[in-house]
Formats: structure tokens, C-alpha cells, sequence
């Protein structure tokens, strides 16, 4: 891979201003286990590479899965055609050159591609047959691991020449109940949008280790007894009331609201025509109330473990840490090169492609919430009535990622500082800035957790990315929520 | 066509019995603009190989980007190897494969020639015209895209179809001042878009109107197209295909031959119909057929695949979705068409009466299936209305609504019909919609 990417690079015509290469060799294994059903055995593999030109200072991109010489050629002129098309006189602005010459590989304990089949299938069928002991109003279960391997080769004319191999490891539970009036859903350890094989569960940059902490057989029962026990709770009921979310719901929050808002493209316009813009405008950096003085966040690439995690992003630029949020305070973006320079800036190491055939684009890395000084028992204790919720179902928010509904899998009353009954169909809406500074407690940290999110849409073509939160849970004041 | 044959029966050889190959040669070239400038040009070429084998009773899947004889060897010792330890299941479903055999092959598309032959200056000429166009006074987003798929599906048994389709589509996003408005042109020819119709499209959506405070409370709605689009593929993509029909997972489960929607209302799905992004076979090697969906109001189908064939008298409709679909797994619709009405533009304006008109609906996310409960932004142009004019801008806002209820207050269908896609709908024909005062609540 390394050869082909310094042979393209040698290829180039004398009017390539800047170009780089990334050859990517992406490998996925997915085995997943039904109840009553066939099950699933899937194995994908894809190589290919990605040209990026700059002539007249102009962008062109080709993206090829022929890696011979007549593909090599190809994509070169596919390439350069697209950008001499634009006719010259253009400008891109990098900032500083990028000259790393390196190799990282992300750590793991147990290389999940070498382990058994049979093992996963056992751990598996395991799973399935303790959710099955919830009954027959449980209609669909189905458990899932998953494992990404990316190789990837990245080259460019400033002199780059980084080699890295990460290895991404996955599982997860999703429970379907019903009796012929309602359905309801469970999953563990976390929810995802729709019904999508392939990312389902919680993901880490790890190993085989990462799917034996997760706890899926020890759970299977409790989440399929809490989708059984869902199709008879009462509805959330329609209130102005507190609200308290857990760690991994939090997580999809900060995501929408403080995630995609601060990727410093859309703050440029450049993702307009699907994802949309941004509140967090460059005047807005440094001086706009986000949140209540108790929340900050930052953007860490180099977590050991997390999903967003590297050593290198896809402009060679190293993995960093970015405060985005510092006591309800907006303050930076993540950023590639090409926007950072936009901005004045540095770029924050976040550009990030959806394999070898899409264009990097500015791409969260792991978001997380710093720590605060309560607990979630603590936050219970103090509520007189509210709601606590886990588990993200659904959600929506508008194109400058202000106003927002979420829908949980689960929820429960809290009364006089007690949890109470089940509740379900809960939701609850509000406006990005407005919901953030009702927040008036945060868990402490031992209750910080990692989550690994593996299906973070953007861009056009649509990208997907994977993606880590560090969350605590929340509790949020004077929130509407309802059914 | 990129994929040749004689490669793609080698592969079936190396793969043995029971194997069906999904194969997509993609080629996409865009350009993408920001404030009206370009700010990237990409040409992807990819080849995707989506392998499937079903053998006494036990399946494995896997991808391949390339259709290499060593490549596929090694794909095929891999699940070879997996199905040895996968425990056997019920259902097989080897006599389906004769079925597909068996059928005629479909009409195959003829690939447009304005997309197949363009090179990247026809794209930058229609970025020009819109830009220049529109004047200095606002900016210009978007996206220009051109794609050409070969698609070929066959199997050890057989069956081999091919087609080739072509796509241009143009997304262009006006912003001035505090307003923004949106156009979205797409079609199987790019010679059949009318690009130099944008420009004026967007100023006059782009009409200096005051901006008025939000109004509270529920009143008509005039739904354009491309807000139609949103509803109609959301509805339909979780009511309307047979898995969620047959495991009551839909809104509709039970319910055929019963009024479902406004009789106004009178849908099919149909990738054969030129009014569309036309298709001729699915996933499977299915061919595609026109599945009446809603007649009238009335529930009369849903769409199918080989596994729920039997729900569609015992023949798939040609909806099976590829192996991996980010999507999920199970047949739905593909290519809706909604039946025009006889109202022009104006007189559902004049029919709006005192009420908001919707060009676009955002990021409709459904809350709960069977209740058709979702929820979503408006997003660009959205006006309030007096009398049959536009009179104001409308801050944009959240609904959340039930699907079912706003589609049974239909009042009003447009004449005029527009071609819509979504990222997960090949091709969605809809006119507008005025929505009578009740399920859509400004809150």
C-alpha cells in the first residue's frame, strides 16, 4: 500500500499544486444471532484509494478500487480533469505543511479477527436464550458483534508518509416486544437510529476485550423484561418538569448539540446542502453562553479506547485534544486543515473520510463532558418530580442545531426523590443554548463513561463516521417533555 | 456497462450452489459549493460485489470491491468455512431461485447519454448559470451530482439481469439576509433539467416579505412538493412494505381494503413508470412491478420481496433491498408516485386562507411506527399566507404530528408533480398537498 501510494504521488502532473493519497484497506466481520430466525455471517472487504489535487487553486478528487497501473492513471486524471474544469485562479489555503513520516497501530489485548467464530456465536446464543426468559410478548431479539480493521496508507506532496491500523470492536442487544396494540424497544448497551445491522451496540477502537466487558448475557434479561414491561406503562405524561438523563442518552445530546455545531465546515456553509449550519458562527467563538457555568467539553482524539480515536487524521494531521466548551462558554471548532485556515487557525486534527472513496471532511472525534460534583443517585435524591430517562430512540433537530426533540426507550417517574414507576414513550424538546443552561448538576467521575457510536451521518455523499462520547449523567431543570 | 459477464460467472463457479451476487458499479461525480464558490469536485468510481450463499438452510454475506478470481476464492473459503458452524434454520428458500429464473426479464432502461458523456465543464456550466443567475445579492450552496450504476444480479442458477442508470440531480440553496430558500431538480437525463429555470425559482422564493411572529395554535398548511416528499416517503417507507404489514410493525397492519388516508389521496409504487427515476429489477433479481398502494384512500398493497412474496399473491413486487442496506433489512418501497390532483398552485394558496405554506421538510424522524407519530423542522422558504397571498415570512419551526391524521385532512392536491429522491427512496413523485386546520399544531 505504501508503494502505491508514493507511485500515484510520483505520477502527478508539474501543475499539481498540493495533492495527497490515502490507500485504505477496510475489513469488517459481522455475526449476529436471532430469535427463531436465521441469523447472520457477514464478512466485507474493501480496497481502494483516494486522490486529492489542488491545481490552479482549485480541489479535484477521484477515488478509485483499481490499484493497477491503468487505474492509477485514471484516477489521476479523473483528478486533475475535475479541478483544471474549475479554471485556475482559485486559492486553498492548508496552514502549516504536514511532513510526518510514521506508524501507529491502535492498541488491543485480543485481536477480534482471530478469534472463533464459535466463540461468538456461543456468546451470542447465550444472549439471545436469556432475553428469550422475558416471555412471549417478546417478538424479535437479536445480538450482534461487530469488528472494522482499517489499514491505511496516507502520502502526500508535502512530504507525509503515515501508516496506521485500527481495530474497532462492537456489541450489542435489541429487544422487540409487543401484544398486538403496541410495540416496544429495548437495546443494550446502547439505542441506534432505525433498525441498522452493523452498528448496533457500544463500539471501541479495542479489541475482543471490549465485547467481553460489555456485559450482554448478564443484561439480556433485564432489557427484554423492561420491553415486555414497557407495552403496559403508563405514557410519559405532558409537564414542564426536571429532567435527568443518563450517561449514555446524555451522549447523543452533546453529539447534536455541541458535536455537529462545532464542526468548523458547517460554521463555513460547505455542508448546506444536506446537514445544514451551525448557531456557533466565528463570531459567536469565545463569547457565546452555550450552557450553565457547571458544563464543559472538549473534543479528544487521543483517548485511548474511544471511537474517535487515532493517532493521525486524514490529512496527517496528529490526533489533539480541543477544549470546544469551557464553563458555558463556546470557544473552538474541530477543524481540517482547509477550514481551520479559513478561520485563522490551526487545524484540530479532524478530518476524517468514510473510507478510501469519500473526501475527508471535519468530522467529531470523541466529545466529552468534563466531569462534574453529584451523582445520579444524588440527582434522584434531590428531585421532587421529574423524570429520569435512558437510551436514545429517536431524535431530530433543525438545520442550525438549536431546537431538538428526543425520544427515549425507557423512562422512569421520579417522586419525592425516588425512582417510580415505568414510563414510556418519553420525550422531551427544547432549544440547544435554552436546555444546556437548565443544567444544574452533573455526575462525578467515577460516573464518566466512554461510549462508542459507529453511525454518525454526514456530508453528500453521505459519510459515516465512527464517533465517541465521554458522558456523566445530567439533570436538567424546567424541561418539556411528554409523549 | 462496467461489469462484465463472463467475470461475474466465473465468480458463481468459485462461490458454488446457492449463491445470488449483487453487484453495483457506481460512478459519481459532484460538485459542491458553498457561498458561491466551489469548494470541492469529486469523481468516485467503486465496485461493490455483494455476495449472499443460502445453503441447506444456512446463509453467509460478504463484500467485495473487486470480482478477481483470487479475491473471490478467499471470500468463498470464509463462508464456507462460517456456515460449517452456523446452525441450520428453517426456511429455505431454494425453490424461490427457480422462481426468479423463471420470470421474463424487465424492460431495461435506456441509460441517458447527457449524464453517461458528461465531463466535469457541464457541471460547472450549470453551477455558473444558477450563480450568475441569482446575482451578487445572495449566496449560493449546494450540490451538482451525476451518477451512472451498472447493476448486474445473478445466480448459480441462472438468473442474470443488468441495467445501467444514470442520475443528474442540482440542489441549490439561496441565502439572503436572514431568508434562505431551496430548489432540488433531479432526473434520470440531465438534458431534462431545467437549470436555467433555477435562478428566477429561488428569487422569487427569496421575496423581501416582513417576518412575522410565530403563530400558535393549528391552521391549513400548504405542503410543496419537496415537503411532500418528506411526509409521503416517511409514511410509506414504514407502513407500506409487507415485513412490517405481516409482523404489525405498520400503521396499517390488518387494515387492507380499509380507508386509511383522505380519499384524495391515491398512491402506487412503480419503477417502471417514465414519471419517475425508472428501475427494473431489485436486489434480488425481482422484477420490479407496479404495486397499487393506496386507491383512494383505501389500503389495496404493500411491497414485497421473495421472503413476503406471499402477501403480494405469491410474486414479489420487486422491493427486496440490497444485503447490508443501511436501512435495514426488509422490503419497502422504492419508486412513489402520488396521484396529481386538479388544483393549481394558486388556488390552493387561495385555499390555505389565513395559513402557513411548508417548502421543505427537515430531518422527519418517526417517534413511534404504528402510531405514525413523528417529528421535524420546516427548513428554507416558509411564509404565512392571507387571501391567497404570500403576505410574510414564518420563523421556521418544529412539528410533531401523526402521519396518519395529516394525510386524512388532506383538502387539496396540486396539479403539478415534481420528481423527489431521498437518501433512503430511489424516486418519490409528488404534488403538493393542503393540509385542513387540526393535526399539524404551531406550538
Amino acid at each position: 500500500m505504501r508503494d502505491i501510494a508514493e507511485a500515484l504521488l510520483a505520477l502527478l502532473p508539474a501543475d499539481v499544486g498540493y495533492a495527497d493519497v490515502r490507500v485504505v484497506h477496510r475489513t469488517h466481520e459481522q455475526v449476529l444471532v436471532e430469535l427463531d430466525g436465521p441469523g447472520e455471517v457477514g464478512y466485507d472487504d474493501s480496497l481502494g484509494l483516494g486522490l486529492r489535487v489542488v491545481v490552479g487553486g482549485h480541489w479535484g478528487f477521484a477515488a478509485t478500487h483499481r490499484l493497477d497501473p491503468r487505474g492509477l492513471d485514471a484516477v489521476i486524471t479523473q483528478a486533475v480533469g475535475q479541478a483544471r474544469a474549475a479554471g485556475g485562479a482559485g486559492r486553498v489555503a492548508l496552514g502549516s505543511p504536514v511532513t510526518t513520516r510514521a506508524t501507529w497501530s491502535s492498541p488491543m489485548a485480543v485481536d477480534p479477527f482471530q478469534v472463533a467464530l464459535s466463540t461468538k456465536l456461543d456468546l451470542l446464543s447465550a444472549t439471545v436464550k436469556e432475553a428469550s426468559t422475558a416471555g412471549p410478548l417478546v417478538r424479535q431479539i437479536e445480538a450482534s458483534v461487530d469488528f472494522y480493521r482499517d489499514h491505511k496508507v496516507f502520502a502526500n506532496t508535502e512530504g507525509a508518509l503515515i501508516e496506521q491500523t485500527l481495530t474497532e470492536s462492537g456489541g450489542g442487544l435489541l429487544v422487540n416486544a409487543g401484544d398486538g396494540n403496541d410495540l416496544q424497544r429495548r437495546s443494550f448497551p446502547q439505542g441506534v437510529p432505525r433498525q441498522i445491522r452493523g452498528q448496533r451496540g457500544d463500539f471501541a477502537t479495542a479489541g475482543w476485550e471490549h465485547v467481553m466487558s460489555l456485559g450482554l448475557v448478564e443484561n439480556a434479561s433485564r432489557i427484554a423484561a423492561e420491553a415486555v414491561a414497557l407495552l403496559t406503562a403508563p405514557q410519559c405524561p405532558d409537564e414542564v418538569t426536571t429532567l435527568i438523563a443518563g450517561s449514555n442518552q446524555l451522549a447523543m445530546v452533546l453529539h447534536e448539540c455541541a458535536g455537529h455545531p462545532m464542526e468548523a465546515d458547517r460554521a463555513l456553509g460547505t455542508e448546506a446542502s444536506l446537514a445544514g449550519g451551525t448557531y456557533a458562527t466565528p463570531e459567536r467563538r469565545g463569547n457565546f453562553r452555550w450552557g450553565s457555568s457547571i458544563v464543559s467539553a472538549y473534543a479528544d482524539a487521543t483517548i485511548p479506547g474511544g471511537l474517535g480515536s487515532f493517532a493521525y487524521d486524514d490529512e496527517g494531521v496528529p490526533a489533539q485534544r480541543t477544549q470546544v466548551i469551557k464553563d458555558g462558554i463556546f470557544l473552538d471548532y474541530m477543524s481540517g486543515r482547509e477550514s481551520a485556515a479559513a478561520l485563522g487557525l490551526e487545524s484540530t486534527g479532524a478530518a476524517r473520510a468514510d473510507g478510501w472513496q469519500r473526501l475527508p471532511l471535519v468530522r467529531m472525534t470523541n466529545i466529552c463532558l468534563e466531569p462534574g460534583e453529584s451523582s445520579l443517585a444524588e440527582m434522584i435524591a434531590g428531585t421532587k418530580r421529574g423524570i429520569f430517562v435512558e437510551t436514545n430512540r429517536g431524535f431530530s433537530i433543525d438545520d442550525q442545531r438549536m431546537s431538538f426533540r428526543f425520544t427515549t426507550e425507557v423512562g422512569w417517574e421520579i417522586r419525592d426523590g425516588k425512582l417510580g414507576r415505568l414510563l414510556k414513550n418519553c420525550s422531551y424538546e427544547s432549544v440547544t443554548p435554552k436546555f444546556w443552561a437548565s443544567l444544574d448538576a452533573l455526575g462525578g467521575p467515577d460516573e464518566w463513561k466512554l461510549h462508542g457510536v459507529p453511525s454518525c451521518n454526514k456530508g453528500e455523499p453521505l459519510q459515516v463516521a465512527h464517533v465517541g462520547h465521554g458522558t456523566v449523567p445530567g439533570r436538567f431543570q424546567k424541561v418539556q417533555v411528554g409523549r | 456497462m462496467t461489469i462484465e459477464q463472463t467475470q461475474v460467472e466465473q465468480a458463481l463457479e468459485i462461490l458454488g450452489d446457492g449463491t445470488r451476487l449483487d453487484v453495483l458499479g457506481e460512478n459519481a461525480d459532484l460538485l459542491r459549493y458553498a457561498e458561491s464558490e466551489v469548494t470541492a469536485q469529486h469523481s468516485e468510481r467503486r465496485l461493490r460485489v455483494r455476495v449472499r450463499i443460502k445453503r441447506a438452510g444456512r446463509s453467509a454475506a460478504g463484500t467485495l470491491e473487486t470480482l478477481e478470481p483470487e479475491a473471490v476464492r478467499t471470500l468463498a473459503g470464509r463462508l464456507n468455512a462460517a456456515m460449517a458452524d452456523l446452525p441450520a434454520s428453517p426456511g429455505a428458500e431454494e425453490t424461490l431461485e427457480e422462481t426468479v429464473v423463471a420470470q421474463s426479464p424487465g424492460e431495461v432502461e435506456k441509460p441517458a447519454a447527457s449524464v453517461l458523456e458528461a465531463d466535469p465543464a457541464v457541471r460547472h456550466q450549470w453551477f455558473s448559470t444558477v450563480r450568475d443567475g441569482l446575482g451578487d445579492s445572495a449566496k449560493l450552496g449546494g450540490a451538482i451530482r451525476f451518477d451512472v450504476l451498472d447493476r448486474v444480479v445473478a445466480n448459480s442458477s441462472g438468473l442474470f439481469r443488468a441495467e445501467t442508470l444514470t442520475k443528474a440531480s442540482i440542489q441549490a440553496i439561496a441565502k439572503q439576509d436572514d431568508r434562505s430558500a431551496s430548489v432540488k431538480l433531479v432526473h434520470r437525463d440531465a438534458d431534462q433539467i431545467r437549470v436555467e429555470e433555477i435562478p428566477g425559482r429561488l428569487r422569487e422564493a427569496l421575496a423581501p416579505l416582513p417576518v412575522r411572529e410565530q403563530h400558535h395554535g393549528t391552521c391549513r398548511v400548504l405542503l410543496k412538493p419537496q415537503a411532500v416528499n418528506s411526509l409521503i416517503a416517511t409514511y410509506a417507507f414504514w407502513a407500506l412494505g409487507a415485513h412490517h404489514y405481516a409482523t404489525g410493525r405498520s400503521a396499517v397492519s390488518g387494515r387492507m381494503g380499509e380507508q386509511v388516508v383522505s380519499e384524495l389521496l391515491t398512491l402506487v409504487d412503480d419503477a417502471t413508470d417514465p414519471a419517475g427515476l425508472v428501475s427494473s429489477f431489485d436486489a434480488e433479481g425481482n422484477i420490479r412491478r407496479r404495486a397499487p398502494l393506496i386507491d383512494h384512500g383505501v389500503l389495496t398493497g404493500v411491497v414485497s420481496d421473495r421472503r413476503r412474496a406471499g402477501l403480494t399473491g405469491g410474486v414479489p413486487t420487486g422491493h427486496a433491498v440490497p444485503d447490508g442496506w443501511r436501512f435495514g433489512g426488509d422490503p419497502v418501497p422504492s419508486h412513489l408516485l402520488l396521484d396529481a390532483g386538479e388544483s393549481t398552485e394558486d388556488k390552493l394558496l387561495a385555499e390555505t386562507g389565513s395559513g402557513l405554506v411548508v417548502n421543505r421538510l427537515d430531518y422527519l424522524r418517526v417517534q413511534h411506527p404504528t402510531e405514525t407519530l413523528v417529528t421535524g423542522t420546516t427548513r428554507d422558504a416558509t411564509y404565512w399566507a392571507e387571501d391567497g397571498k404570500l403576505v410574510a415570512w414564518h420563523p421556521q419551526l418544529r412539528f410533531t404530528f401523526r402521519m396518519d391524521e395529516v394525510l386524512n385532512a388532506v383538502i387539496g392536491v396540486g396539479a403539478t408533480r415534481e420528481i423527489c429522491d431521498q437518501t433512503f427512496m430511489d424516486s418519490i413523485v409528488v404534488p403538493s398537498l393542503l393540509i385542513d386546520a387540526g393535526p399539524l399544531v404551531l406550538s
